[in-house]
Parts: structure tokens; sequence; C-alpha cells
């Protein structure tokens, strides 16, 4: 891996007690909005929840049923918003917020399940079907359900990159996890993904999937 | 979950390709069709209209409107900590089965603690602080839907220290588990008498004999083996030895030869001569395919200096040195230059456990508790 890539982080982490530059400016000015958002200011909550949108519909759709998901993205919101006072550090909003996330969607996970299972629009093998004969919205789901049958640790950071558009270091700042484990687990999903994607009789369309 | 012999060059491939990391340098198509394909599920919404909250009271304000209910509260958690203290009290310490692994009888009957887990009773729980012994008979799975799966042979005494966030820990006293680990690199840790295996990714198998000396066996992914200040990392197809007091030998491939692995064996572990040691290493150095340059690296900050240059002129034939990284920089053990080049080894990027020595260094083995 690019050693003066790690260079460069070592040097702005040496410089600057322990954080790079980008990432102490952003918490900072996550830090201004949470205090700004306490004390009443709509607005600033309005800017976190721009700062932050993407990367908690990215945990949920990793974890929820697709349709579920907006709707779960405003409850998260509305659920910071409430308890935003309890936040201690006012730093870690990112990685607060992506707790609540993962707890809401294992909550719906729990409570819908059953349901859920009952009420399948389109049968899977009418979707693989319909991916075969280069349907895009069928292979994006068939990926989409690949990505979902990850381990946990590597479902999470593929769908903030692959869906969310989010980089690397824009997943390790927003989520609070370090740079080296969302690194290493982007890679690791991308192997297990494209293993999964390889051409087989059983996922048929996958490898031709364009968009 | 034998990796194939390409597979570490695979991986460190993998780790490579920036464009999967931040977009930078030449892009991958596929993983831009991925992109394109699964932008459609991106939100859309508009931003919602968020309720008004008041803004956070002041302390004297809020401590004024619930001084009742601070005092009844005050009141409650008195009598909380009696009944906690005697809850407590009654319970011996250290012992949390909530948090904890699944555990279930493979073969026999496998004991957590003194009550047995049988094969007709279902799974049972391995609490931190419990201890699980298989007996000579009896084979049990531990199970944790967060953190990986780990088969235990017989004749193995493990106690479950740490679960939950953070560092997940586990001490194998003696016996063998295989592990298949899928929580993220790095926080899943087992210690041994003799040294402290750490996952750097998914499967790998561990002994430890009744005098604590270890062999750690890699099938998926990779482990870092430590103790103290002595590291070895252990990539897929090879191995590595720990006795008690030394810590972890130099790793090698198992498809080494043997009188490679014998030599390696002595001059790792072997109170002999220096005349002997020299032998042993030109023993290695000789034998030695590129693919032992695992070995060879390892060796480097292992033998004596006036040997050091043998051991580096032995492995620049098989892997150049990268850009920014000299003869003497090696030689005088640079550790950035060191893991510049094993970078270049094609096993996996070292950063990954540089990252994990940051985060959680300090955690040396315990002592030998048995």
């Amino acid at each position: 891996m690019g050693s003066s890539l790690e260079e460069g982080f070592e040097m702005l982490t040496a410089g600057l007690g322990g954080q790079p530059v980008r990432e102490r400016l952003e918490l900072s000015e996550d830090a201004r909005l949470v205090g700004a958002a306490r004390d009443g200011d709509r607005a600033a909550f309005g800017r976190l929840y721009d700062r932050h949108a993407r990367m908690v519909h990215g945990i949920l759709l990793a974890k929820a049923p697709i349709a579920a998901v907006d709707d779960l993205v405003q409850d998260v919101f509305v659920l910071a918003l409430r308890r935003l006072s309890t936040l201690r550090e006012v730093g870690s909003f990112g990685a607060w917020l992506a707790a609540i996330a993962r707890n809401l969607a294992r909550d719906h996970y729990r409570r819908s399940a059953p349901e859920e299972q009952l009420t399948v629009d389109v049968p899977q093998e009418e979707i693989e079907l319909r991916a075969s004969s280069g349907d895009q919205n069928a292979s994006a789901h068939l990926v989409l359900d690949a990505i979902k049958s990850l381990p946990d640790a590597y479902r999470e950071p593929l769908i903030l990159r692959l869906v969310e558009g989010m980089t690397g270091p824009e997943i390790a700042r927003r989520t609070g996890l370090t740079p080296g484990s969302v690194r290493v687990n982007l890679h690791r999903g991308m192997q297990q993904l494209r293993a999964i994607l390889s051409p087989s009789p059983e996922r048929p369309g996958l490898e031709g999937a364009e968009s | 979950m034998n990796a194939g012999k390409n597979e570490p060059k695979k991986e460190v491939h993998a780790m490579r390709n920036d464009y999967l990391w931040d977009r930078s340098g030449e892009s991958d198509p596929e993983i831009q069709r991925l992109e394109a394909l699964l932008e459609r599920f991106q939100s859309h919404r508009p931003r919602p209209a968020f309720p008004e909250v008041a803004p956070a009271m002041g302390w004297w304000i809020m401590l004024r409107r619930l001084r009742w209910v601070l005092a009844l509260a005050a009141v409650g958690a008195v009598a909380a900590v009696c009944v906690i203290t005697v809850l407590v009290h009654e319970r011996k310490p250290g012992r949390d089965a909530s948090a904890g692994w699944d555990v279930s009888a493979l073969e026999g009957t496998p004991r957590v603690g003194r009550k047995a887990v049988s094969e007709k009773e279902g799974e049972s729980r391995l609490g931190v602080g419990q201890t699980l012994e298989t007996g000579p008979q009896a084979r049990a799975k531990l199970r944790d839907e967060e953190i990986g799966q780990i088969d235990v042979e017989p004749g193995t005494r493990l106690r479950l220290l740490n679960t939950g966030s953070g560092l997940k820990r586990i001490a194998l006293d003696r016996g063998t588990i295989h592990t298949f680990i899928w929580a993220p690199p790095g926080q899943f840790v087992v210690d041994t008498p003799s040294a402290m295996a750490v996952d750097l990714g998914c499967a790998y198998t561990l002994k430890v004999d009744d005098t604590g000396a270890g062999l750690v066996r890699t099938s998926l992914g990779w482990v870092g083996f430590k103790l103290h200040g002595h590291e070895s990392f252990i990539p897929a197809g090879a191995a590595c030895l720990t006795r008690p007091k030394v810590g972890p030998g130099t790793p090698y491939f198992e498809d080494a030869s043997s009188e490679f692995r014998s030599a390696l064996t002595r001059f790792d572990f072997e109170d002999t001569i220096p005349e002997q040691r020299v032998a042993d290493l030109g023993i290695v150095l000789a034998q030695a395919r590129p693919r032992d340059a695992l070995t060879l690296w390892h060796l480097l900050s292992r033998v004596d200096e006036p040997q050091r240059a043998q051991v580096y002129n032995r492995l620049v034939k098989f892997v150049p040195l990268p850009s920014g990284v000299s003869e003497a920089g090696i030689l005088r053990l640079d550790q950035p230059m060191l893991d510049r080049w094993w970078n270049d080894l094609g096993f996996d990027d070292i950063s990954v456990w540089r990252y994990w020595e940051r985060s959680w260094s300090g955690g040396a083995p315990r002592a030998n508790a048995k």
C-alpha cells in the first residue's frame, strides 16, 4: 500500500496531537453544530442531517429492508434530536448517530422480520430471471443482496462506499472507526463480493451487469 | 479454508487498490460498474422538518425542578446498591454468563466450570471469567454472532477473559483450538503461556502443550504472534512455534524442506554455541526459496549483527528493495523501511498490524496461569 500515504498520515498525526487535520476540522464542525442544535437551533441540526444522512442511510440499508430505510433514517435523526442533550462527547456525533442507526435497524428487524418474510413482492427466482435477461434494477437488487449476505463488518463499509459514494477516509471520519479497520474491511469485503459475483450457474446475470 | 499459493498476493493487490479506498489511482472498472449499478439505492428524500426541541436547561434550573425526583432517586439508588451488594457477595467474583459465548458439545461432555455441557441439553454459555475444559474425550464448539466460531479439541482448557465491545480475549492454557473469526481484524486475541495470538483476518489453528509451548498454523488471512516487543506475522499456509520465556519463533511455510525447518527451530529455541547458530542460519539461507522471503524478513531482526548482511543479501535476491528503502536502513533495522519491504513481499499490509498496535498495545499476555 502507498507508503507515502502512510507517511502523510503519520506527519499530520504527529503534528496535531494524534488526529489528522481533516478529521479534526470535521469533528470541530460537528461539535459546533451539536452545540448550536442543543441551544435550539434547528438549522444547525439540519446541517448535521445533511452531513450524516448518507452514512445513516447506508448503515440502515446494510441491516434493514430497503422499503423501510427512508423512514428509519428519519426516526434515527428524530431520536438523536431528542437525545442530543445526553451526548457527552460532542465531537463523536457521527459515531453516536451510527450506533443509534444500528440499534434502530436491529429493533426493526426484531419487530418485523416475520411479517416481512411473508410479504416479499417479487420471488427471488423471478429477480434472478430478470437479472439474467439484462434487467438492471434486478441486477442491482441481486448485487445488494450479495453485499447483505457478507459478514456485518464488511457489509456496512461496502454499502457506504458503493451505494452512498463515500470514500474510505470519509467512512472512517463519519462513523468514528479507525481508517485501518475501514480499509481492511473494505478490501476484504470487496474480495468476498467479487467471489460471490463471479459467474456461476446459481447467480446468472451478475457478471454482466451494467448500469 | 485452504488459501491457494497466490492468495496473499491477490490480497496485497487488493490492499493497494487505492480506487476502492479513496478513488485515487487507476480506476477499477468493476468497482465503477458496481457504483453505477448501486447508486439507485441512494436516498432522494428531502430533508425532513424536525420538531422544535427546547434548548437544554441550565443545571441549576433543572436541579430545582427535579429536586423531589432526585431525592426519590437517591433513596432508590441506596436501596439498589444494597441489593446489588448482597447479590454480588452471593456470587463468585468475575463470572458473567450474560456476556459470553454459546457453547455446544460436539463430542463427549465438555465442562464449563463444574457444569457439564451435553449434546442432549443443547447450548450452554461460557461467561467472562469462566473456564471451558474438554477432557480427553470431548470436543466443543464456541460461537458468538459478532466475533466468530471456535472448535475446541479434546484435552483443551481455555478461559474467556473479555468479550463485547473492544478487544475480545480468551486465554488458551493448553490444548487445540480451530478459530474462524469474522470480527474485524485485530479485535480477537488469544493469550497463551508463551505468546499472544492476534487475529488479523479469518482462520487459524492454535495448539498449546503442557509446557506452555505453542504452534499457530494459519489457513486464511493472517495472524500476529506477539510477546512483549517480539512479534511474528503468519500468513495463510505458514506456521510459527512459540516457547515460554522466548516468545514466538520465526514463521515458515510448512512446505519448506525438513532441513530448513529443523535448522530454523534450533536457531530460534535451542541454546547452542555460536558456531552452531551460524551453521543453522547457513542451512536456512541455502535452502530458502522465494516464498521463504517470509522467514528471511523476520530473521533480519533476529540474527546477530555480523550475519544480518548475509540475510539481507539472500532476501534482496528474492524481493528487490522498494523505492525509498536502502540497504543501510535495513541493516540498522529502520522500522519504517522494514515495514515497506514487508509490504513488497506479497503477504499482507503491515499497516493493519501497526494500527492494531497503536489501538491496543499494552496488552501483554498474562503470566502462566495454569
